[in-house]
């Protein structure tokens, strides 16, 4: 598991859901990042201000997959969201 | 919206530019500057441009040498779509014919054959409405296509496999080898505004046949962002509005991934392939 607790949003960076996806923008830089369903759950639920232990959690109820699986993507897609600059890791 | 100002030496402009388009070989093709609340558009050796803040007015600064024509030219390819972002319309590097089921629009990077689409389609009986400049206007249920300039710039191969040999030509510009064909009866313009119906992003040319694919919203959301033309990419306000109105946008069905392998023999395929595309989109919708 990330040993990272949560994340935060800057304000500089936009998200819009369309259809099942969703499509992230950097104001800032001009960056973007597309997210499939699964990932577009994800971000909703980072951006309530769950944990990432709590939004592994919730997928591991949604979706029919394996614990290590989920902490194996969601910590795959935090970093890469944090190396992009569209998120802020929080210890 | 053009005037023509003095001529520039183009002295050095005391500020950074905040943005600049570069050519794949290194060269500077354009370099943005502001000038308290407007701007500056520096073609190096060609011209200068100061777009308003609103984009309303543009007051060209020619280089001396530089010819009338390849000052409209500039102003029509390159300065009047950045102009139009300032008053927050929808542009996109892109053409569009007008086909029985609304317009299609094809967009692009530079080279993909935006304009040879347009060009084998307006001599095949669907007029053009534009070869570069997409322009949308939202209406109450769906967007609508503006006419852009009456021409078509195609490289020498394509002039030669698409054009008659007695096309009427503009004169020639300063800073490119293409030709610019003004539409007649045979290249056919379309000088009212249509109804959009699909837009086909182009692929690199890789395809050993005609392939047509879905994209997905959020796809289509990506490909729109990097064809668009937007003057001021630092005004936050305004690239969120953007952002905002490509995101209606997308809700609409309109996106497919065209790719085809490019030699003109397989140009008919290609428009019955699209034809075809639309027409049983239409009837799908």
């Amino acid at each position: 598991m990330s040993q990272f607790n949560s994340v935060t949003i800057p304000k500089q960076v936009m998200a819009r859901q369309v259809g099942d996806e969703t499509v992230i923008l950097d104001l800032a830089s001009g960056t973007y990042f597309g997210l499939d369903p699964v990932g577009t759950r994800i971000w909703q639920l980072l951006a309530e201000g769950r944990t990432l232990a709590q939004v592994s959690e919730v997928i591991l109820a949604e979706y029919d997959v394996l614990r290590e699986e989920v902490e194996q993507d969601l910590d795959q897609l935090v970093k890469e969201l944090s190396a992009r600059k569209l998120i802020e890791l929080v210890i | 919206m053009l005037k023509c100002g003095e001529k520039t030496i183009q002295e050095k402009i005391d500020c950074v530019p905040f943005h600049r388009w570069i050519f794949n070989d290194g060269q500077i093709w354009t370099l943005f500057y502001r000038r308290g609340e407007s701007f500056v558009l520096r073609f190096p050796d060609l011209a200068d441009f100061e777009v308003a803040a609103d984009g309303f007015s543009v007051l060209a600064h020619p280089v001396v040498g530089t010819s009338s024509n390849t000052i409209t030219h500039l102003y029509l390819n390159q300065v009047l779509p950045l102009a139009l972002s300032r008053q927050g319309k929808l542009v996109f590097h892109g053409s569009a014919v007008q086909t029985p089921f609304g317009v299609t629009a094809f967009l692009g990077e530079s080279g993909r054959g935006k304009s040879t689409l347009a060009a084998s389609f307006a001599s095949s009986g669907c007029r053009f409405l534009t070869d570069d400049c997409l322009l949308l206007e939202k209406l109450d249920r769906g967007f609508s296509v503006q006419p852009s300039h009456p021409s078509i710039r195609l490289w020498d191969d394509s002039r030669e496999a698409l054009v008659h040999a007695s096309a009427p030509l503009a004169p020639p510009v300063q800073h490119t080898p293409k030709a610019r064909i003004l539409s007649d009866d045979v290249l056919a313009f379309c000088d009212v505004a249509q109804p959009l119906r699909n837009i086909y992003f182009l692929g690199d040319g890789c395809a050993s046949e005609v392939s047509i694919t879905p994209m997905s919203p959020s796809e289509a959301l990506i490909g729109l962002v990097n064809h668009s033309f937007l003057l001021d990419i630092e005004a936050r306000d305004a690239i969120a509005a953007h952002f905002e109105e490509l995101t209606q946008l997308v809700a609409l069905p309109l996106y497919f991934r065209l790719d085809y392998p490019r030699h003109y023999a397989a140009l008919p395929s290609v428009r019955e392939a699209i034809l075809k595309n639309a027409s049983m989109d239409i009837h799908a919708s």
